[in-house]
């Protein structure tokens, strides 16, 4: 030991203390990142066609991330408790590594946020509902996928259109050049259905009469989730390298304090 | 004869959501406005360009060629549909009920030439008048006044909506910028310890402080040999 003073077993301690928080919250990491990519709401579709999906490569990041300071507190405690120099720099130079990873996950899903606006989802919905004919495989199957989430958030929500039903009204669509307005001023899944998945009153519905058609919009059912994950990805990740940089600063203190 | 009642788009509260669509509208049923009528006479909606409003000829029968739907507005500018008789108007009008008719809402009979009476869609977004006329047996017996301007809803292109970002927020440059300082502080460290290591300055100076820690005591030979010698 460099000192045997009380200073040095209390750094000792604070390091040890700050490296089990750090495996912990790495673990947390792990496993809300893993929620996230499991998409539990079925939106990924919807992402997927806006041709930049950064808010799931964070997440996917985040979950590697989150192994990677489990593994390395581990290393980090290990090292501590035995003063060995090697175990303390390997560890000094993986966590900067692991830092400058998760500070990429973290920017980026902050960043991605604010490029998800109900603009963005509005023509892309307007663009891709119901599209037969597409140029492409891909755009086949980003059409089928849009078509497909939208149909869903509609049932399961209660929703129409991204603003409201009136959406389908302002804007020309590719589902406006496959439906005439007369029968279908917005699509069937904007009605209210029954049991069985058929509109309750359609008559009432193509009229617009409350209670026989879904009035509000979806954007809060959409940004809801893609918040929620925005933020997680990001704010936690930023909580947890505030963390580390307080252990790594008294890492490397610590480490210059050692005797050859 | 004529009266002054002027059809107008329903007046249901709350707003139905479809009053006013591409290519239908909704006005109100004409209850309790044709008073005076036999049972067996037919009422007509007439629609019109307000071109063809001033000199309307209401003896001219509905479905003739100058009122076939399937030529309007531009070979016909008017055309007559929704006939009924006054027992599905009832009088008075029940509570509740939504009384409403849907202009435009049979798509199958728009190109049908055997169906010149046919209530399909509007060709465009107007403006259009309408009103109703009773006839009985092809002779006009009653109408009712024009209604005013009737203008449907015309759809904005999709590629008019903007997508650009609408910029950075503050939460975002905060997170970014406040981490982009840590992990510069983070390198910054470890490379001025190495420097700071190299000219023999502060930091790991504790290191070097071993050689003073270590003294070697050298035992005086004649200074031991001589204390005894001085006691003695």
């Amino acid at each position: 030991m460099a000192k045997s003073g009380d200073g040095i077993r209390i750094l000792q301690g604070l390091l040890v203390f700050g490296n089990v928080i750090i495996g912990m919250c790495g673990i947390a990491l792990t496993a809300e990142c893993i929620f996230f990519v499991s998409d539990p709401h079925g939106l990924y579709p919807l992402l997927e066609a806006t041709e930049n999906d950064d808010i799931y490569a964070a997440a996917w990041i985040g979950i590697f991330v989150g192994f990677a300071l489990f593994a390395l507190s581990i290393l980090g405690i290990v090292g501590v408790i035995k003063s060995n120099r090697t175990l303390l720099l390997v560890y000094i130079i993986l966590m900067l590594i692991t830092y400058a990873f998760e500070m990429a996950s973290c920017i980026t899903a902050a960043t991605q946020r604010d490029f998800l606006t109900p603009n963005l989802f509005l023509k892309q919905m307007l663009e891709r509902y119901n599209k037969s004919e597409a140029d492409n495989n891909n755009d086949k199957w980003m059409a089928e996928g849009v078509t497909k989430t939208w149909d869903e958030l509609m049932l399961q929500k209660h929703c129409c259109g991204v603003r409201g039903p009136s959406d389908w009204q302002e804007y020309t669509s590719t589902f406006r050049s496959r439906h005439k307005d007369a029968d279908f001023p917005w699509p069937r899944n904007c009605c209210v259905m029954d049991a069985q998945g058929s509109p309750v009153n359609l008559d009432g519905c193509k009229l617009g009469v409350p209670g026989y058609y879904n009035s509000n919009g979806c954007y809060d059912a959409i940004s809801g989730p893609m918040n929620t994950q925005a933020w997680g990805v990001a704010w936690f990740g930023f909580a947890i390298l505030c963390w580390t940089f307080c252990v790594l600063l008294g890492t490397m203190f610590y480490w210059s304090r050692i005797e050859y | 004869d004529k009266l002054s009642y002027k059809p107008k788009l329903s007046m249901a509260s709350p707003t139905l959501g479809g009053l006013t669509t591409s290519s239908t509208f909704t006005l109100e049923q004409p209850r309790c406005v044709f008073t005076s009528l036999q049972d067996d006479v037919i009422i007509w909606l007439v629609v019109a360009i307000p071109k063809a409003v001033p000199n309307f000829n209401n003896s001219v029968k509905p479905g003739s060629p100058e009122r076939e739907f399937q030529k309007f507005p531009t070979g016909a500018g008017a055309y007559m549909t929704l006939n009924t008789t006054l027992f599905n108007y009832p009088c008075p009008k029940p509570p509740g009920e939504i009384a409403v008719l849907r202009v435009g809402s049979e798509t199958s009979c728009a190109e049908d030439n055997t169906r010149p009476t046919c209530n399909g869609p509007l060709p465009g977004p107007g403006p259009y008048q309408v009103k109703f006329l009773a006839l009985n047996d092809s002779n006009p017996v009653a109408e009712t006044a024009w209604s005013d301007r009737i203008t449907l809803r015309t759809a904005r292109q999709l590629s008019s909506i903007p997508t650009t970002g609408s910029g950075r927020s503050a939460g975002m440059i905060a997170l970014t910028s406040i981490l982009s300082i840590l992990f510069a502080i983070l390198l910054a460290v470890p490379v001025a310890m190495l420097v700071f290591r190299g000219s023999n300055a502060c930091g790991g100076s504790s290191s070097f402080s071993k050689p003073e820690a270590v003294t070697v005591r050298r035992y005086n030979t004649h200074h031991v040999y001589d204390q005894p010698a001085a006691r003695l």
